[in-house]
């Protein structure tokens, strides 16, 4: 069963192929089958190859297979390989199955568009991609998928291309993730330049091999390496795409811009982080950035109006607290959190996407309200993504990831409190936007009419996510509680367990408290201030100060607008004046050199055969006398 | 001749017969696809021949003739050509007026000339083996005796091809005058020798090898037959009869250590030189697909040529590999041409491409992707071909030659990519005649998907292909 790893992959791309070529000439049903289906069985692939490798003695190692060697020339072989470990496994299962529930999702949500099989397409394109990131043992294989994912969000973003508004986001995205990708690429030449391969194992052993701790190499190229995981995760100072990415259909922000693409940067580091590691300078800059980000990102949620931008800065933010844990070194509790997101904001997003169905688009949360009657459903399975999300205490899986990496922030060898208090603000203002949304949509008077109600098709994924969002959790829960270790010992072969100081152990359980009832308040602050009493917040806003912060977090605290005026503009004027680059007069020349030579050449194309028969004479003349003469 | 060297002339015999019982079959029965179905099959039974000959090989029949697993590997790349050409020629034929039985039996008889040549080890059988090719052809391209355009073809590829047999005739007579033997082992050796009247005897049998293969300076005569001729015919020539004699060239080069004399090695590398860069710039603005093929098919005669001048153990899996890219490429755009072909013209201007890949998506998609590979893109059988002469020529540090590569395959893509372009160009409302679709153009659809199919296996995984070719092509 293992063999067929190739399979997993492989599924997808087939599904893309069929549905491009001849998806216009394919019945909807049979589009829905092909794109779902293949997806579905992907997910089945990967579920069974899953217990099969967990069942193994591999699952301690890894299991490398070559699936393809294009061409082999003296020493040069570049050949495709798919590497599974326990981290690569997990990422499998939740890109194919999250993956597989969202298109099953997107069968009954997309049923009115007319570009049906392309939007199936280009799904199935975005798993076969993103599964070849995952799966690559080598970064260039990687890299090839890292690309993939980033297209496939381009066209995705850009889905109903024809309102310039989409087109300029999916450009903004693209743009933004390349800014990164570029830093990622000098990175990989560096990399290969001085260690000699790229294959992700054996780069990270001759990478502690060669290189001492804090060396100069080693900080370079983490460095590099983190500004591709900044751009592809959003973070800052590269998180501006994503709130405008939300311009595409909602099953797509909750695959790509939520659940698995967005995250790509936390596995990339989780990957190499034995190369972080040897870079502590930018290890702790990937924490510092986290909480940066959490915070800006926090805050900028608290003030949108539109539902799909506060869950947009809210997987900022989340992928800000993966960053926190990777850059304390709690590698697990990262890709913990990262699973656990995974099925809450896409669920998060499915709910919202069946939100704006029922109302005929309606994003404003402000003309929502009173939904919960109409849409019971929806409701709950949205509380339950929102109460995980806010880590409410003990029933949620949130809570159990979040608290992992608070307790890491405070007491890993990397963290401190200045740490665990940003990653505490965070939570606050977490479950105080969380519920702010829950309560606007929800709760309070009906504002709007419910047109359509989800069919089934919609609704199962709902309730199988979030019943993973409320048990995924106890996989992995902390000593005070029960002390279940079944997560970070299945990717203990991996990556490393957190070192914790002697005497810091005590403190787990205070600290769990402290996040628990900081999750409690934001609840109840939402609940006074946006449900109960809205004139308190209102009033807050209309003063001076409250108006201009909330217009900066409106604005997701200005970034774009520095942006623009510092980058953007002073570039498009250069360009602008450089409009005639003197530089193309050197290539105009080549041309123009060539359609002369070609003219010339072309006279002797006479058709008459006397003149061809005195060619072929003058040339053996020529080569008879090269032969003699020379 | 004892029994099994009789055995391993199997091949050619059967091709022999095969054209025998063909005459005979058409001096009673004048039913086209009858005729098609039997020529198909004479080629299918000579080909079916080759592995059951191949284990008793290499065998020397006669001073002529030698079959060894160089002869077979190009006598099969031949006669699958011939095959796929005859797959191709029948719907074509059948919507042209005219009766189209002959043809098959010029075809045939030109894949036996084309055996002969490369399985030909000595100047007797090689230039026999090119004249019942060349005959062959001329008849074949001159087909269509009512048409100016074909006689006009035929006739000026007659008078040059008489005027390079009277060089390759004259060189011949020089090389045997100094050396007494006109059998390539012979030669070689006393090649040591030297001496002033084997080398310009040398240069001789360049100019009428070059003109064959159409490298510069000797090119003047392509683009003109390939306009005139019928599409499956300008395949034919551009690739069996091309193919046969460079096999043949490279056989001689490596038997007879041409390359060892510098003049030689200077005469060839101006010759590769000047074949990359004139055809790829005369095909640069050209607005006839068919003249376009043409240039094409110099500049990468040119590229063989690298390949060939570089040497070595490589050589041989090079040239073989490229050899078989540049037929699948090359037959399966002339299939393309010949499917788009009217019973009143050939479709050879561009304009006739334009907007084709909303019309007939599934062809412009054949006729792209050959296009591509003919270009050297990734994931094609070109882009492999060419990777291994830019290999094989860096090994050798041809440098002029890799570089003019380089530089010319630049040129290249600006005149394939614009065809791809006129392809996919929105055409505003196009008075498209009613599609005519002759009886059996399935044949040359099937044709033309395994070609493409094969493209991009060749391009995508070749490793096994060229573990075939190191296993089979020896001497």
């Amino acid at each position: 069963m293992i063999d067929l790893l190739w399979l997993i992959p492989a599924l997808p791309f087939a599904g893309f192929l069929v549905l491009i070529l001849a998806g216009s000439r394919l019945p909807r049903i049979v589009v829905a089958v092909l794109g779902a289906g293949s997806v579905g069985f992907s997910a089945v692939v990967a579920c069974l190859i899953g217990i099969e490798f967990i069942s193994s003695p591999l699952v301690k190692t890894s299991f490398t297979r070559t699936v393809w060697t294009w061409m082999s020339f003296e020493g040069f072989s570049p050949s495709t390989s798919f590497c599974l470990d326990s981290l690569s496994l997990l990422m499998v299962l939740v890109v194919t199955v999250v993956g597989f529930l969202i298109h099953l999702y997107s069968v009954e949500f997309m049923a009115d568009d007319d570009a049906y099989h392309r939007y199936f397409a280009y799904m199935n394109l975005f798993v076969t991609a993103m599964l070849v990131l995952v799966l690559a043992d080598n970064l260039m294989l990687l890299y090839l998928g890292w690309e993939g994912v980033g297209l496939c969000s381009y066209l995705l973003i850009g889905f109903w291309y024809k309102d310039p508004v989409n087109a300029r986001a999916a450009m903004k995205a693209f743009v933004m993730t390349r800014i990164g990708d570029t830093g990622m690429i000098v990175g990989l030449f560096l990399l290969y330049n001085s260690l000699g391969t790229l294959e992700i194992h054996e780069l990270m052993v001759r990478a502690v091999r060669d290189w001492p701790v804090g060396s100069v190499m080693a900080t370079v190229a983490a460095a590099l390496l983190l500004c591709g995981a900044l751009g592809k995760s959003a973070q800052l100072p590269l998180q501006t795409w994503l709130p405008d990415a939300m311009a595409g259909p909602t099953p797509v922000s909750a695959l790509i811009h939520a659940a698995t693409m967005v995250t790509a940067g936390v596995y990339l580091i989780a990957r190499t982080h034995e190369l972080f590691a040897l870079a502590p300078a930018v290890q702790a800059a990937v924490a510092v950035i986290g909480v940066a980000t959490l915070l800006v990102a926090g805050f900028s949620a608290l003030a949108q109006q539109d539902l799909k931008r506060v869950l947009a800065y809210s997987t900022i933010s989340q992928i800000g607290y993966m960053f926190l844990a990777l850059g304390v070194g709690a590698w697990s509790a990262a890709m913990f959190h990262f699973a656990i997101h995974a099925f809450f904001k896409s669920l998060l997003f499915l709910g919202a996407g069946a939100i704006i169905m029922s109302t005929h688009h309606e994003q404003n949360m402000f003309r929502l309200g009173g939904l919960r009657t109409q849409l019971p459903v929806t409701f709950w399975t949205f509380l339950a993504g929102a109460a995980s999300l806010a880590a409410l205490p003990l029933i949620t899986s949130g809570f159990y990831s979040k608290d992992a990496i608070l307790w890491y922030a405070w007491s890993s060898e990397k963290g401190s409190v200045w740490l665990w208090l940003g990653g505490v603000a965070g939570a606050l203002l977490t479950s105080i936007y969380t519920f702010r949304m829950v309560f606007l949509i929800f709760f309070g008077e009906a504002r709007t009419k419910v047109y359509k109600r989800p069919g089934t098709a919609m609704l199962v994924p709902l309730i199988v996510l979030a019943v993973l969002s409320m048990v995924a959790g106890f996989i992995e829960l902390p000593h005070t509680l029960g002390d279940v270790r079944l997560f970070s010992g299945y990717l203990g072969a991996v990556l490393p367990p957190v070192p914790i100081p002697p005497g810091q152990a005590s403190l787990e359980g205070i600290l769990g408290i402290v996040a628990a009832a900081v999750s409690v308040v934001g609840i109840c602050l939402a609940y006074l201030l946006f449900l109960k009493v809205p004139q308190i917040a209102d009033r807050a806003a209309s003063t001076l100060a409250g108006r201009a912060l909330h217009r900066l977090w409106l604005e997701g605290c200005g970034f774009d607008w520095l942006y623009q005026r510092l980058l953007v503009f002073p570039f498009v004027t250069i360009a602008r004046i450089n409009r005639s680059d003197f530089i193309d007069f050197f290539y105009q020349l080549a041309a123009f050199l060539a359609e002369g030579l070609h003219q010339g050449l072309s006279a002797t194309q006479t058709g008459r055969t006397r003149h061809y028969a005195v060619g072929i004479g003058v040339g053996a003349l020529i080569i008879i006398g090269m032969a003699v003469w020379l | 001749m004892n029994a099994v060297q009789l055995f391993a002339l199997t091949p050619l015999i059967v091709l022999s017969a095969s054209s025998v019982v063909l005459m005979l079959l058409i001096a009673f029965s004048r039913r086209h696809v009858t005729v098609a179905f039997m020529t198909a099959a004479g080629l299918l039974a000579t080909f079916l021949c080759l592995p059951a000959v191949y284990p008793d090989l290499p065998q020397q029949v006669t001073p002529l003739i030698v079959l060894d697993g160089y002869a077979v590997f190009f006598i099969g790349l031949t006669l699958a050509a011939a095959f796929a050409l005859v797959l191709i020629s029948y719907p074509y034929l059948q919507n042209r007026p005219g009766r189209p039985e002959e043809y098959y039996l010029l075809l045939l008889l030109a894949s036996l000339g084309a055996a002969v040549v490369a399985a030909s080890s000595h100047f007797a059988a090689f230039y026999i083996g090119l004249e019942i090719l060349s005959v062959s052809l001329y008849a074949m391209i001159a087909y269509e005796r009512w048409s100016l355009m074909r006689l006009e073809a035929g006739v000026k590829y007659l008078i040059l091809a008489a005027v390079s047999s009277a060089f390759l005739l004259f060189g011949i007579a020089l090389i045997y005058a100094q050396f007494g033997s006109m059998e390539f082992s012979a030669i070689a050796a006393r090649a040591a020798e030297g001496g002033i009247t084997a080398l310009v005897g040398s240069a001789m049998v360049l100019v009428g090898v070059g003109f064959k293969l159409a490298l510069a300076p000797f090119h003047m005569w392509t683009a003109d037959v390939y306009e005139g001729a019928p599409p499956p015919v300008t395949a034919y020539i551009a690739t069996v009869s091309k193919g046969a004699v460079f096999a043949l060239l490279l056989r001689y080069v490596n038997q007879y250590d041409v390359l060892a004399s510098p003049q030689v090695l200077l005469v060839l590398t101006a010759v590769a030189v000047a074949s990359m860069v004139v055809g790829n710039l005369l095909a640069l603005m050209q607005n006839n697909v068919k003249r376009i093929l043409a240039y094409s098919s110099i500049a990468h005669l040119g590229y063989l040529l690298v390949a060939l001048v570089a040497g070595g153990a490589l050589a041989l899996t090079v040239v073989s590999y490229y050899l078989v890219a540049y037929f699948v490429t090359t037959i399966a755009a002339f299939g393309v041409i010949a499917v788009l072909s009217t019973s009143e013209r050939d479709a050879a201007p561009i304009d006739d491409y334009r907007g084709l890949a909303w019309r007939r998506p599934w062809l412009a998609g054949v006729f792209t992707a050959m296009l591509l590979s003919l270009a050297g893109i990734p994931l094609t059988a070109g882009f492999i071909g060419k990777f291994y002469v830019v290999a094989s020529g860096v090994s050798s540090a041809l440098w002029l030659l890799v570089a003019t590569l380089a530089i010319t395959s630049v040129i290249g893509l600006f005149y394939y990519l614009r065809l791809v372009a006129a392809m996919f160009e929105q055409v505003e409302t196009h008075a498209t005649a009613a599609r005519e679709e002759p009886v059996g153009s399935f044949a040359a659809t099937a044709v033309l998907a395994v070609l493409t199919l094969l493209l991009v296996v060749l391009g995508a995984y070749p490793a096994p292909f060229i573990r075939l070719i190191a296993a089979t092509v020896s001497f």
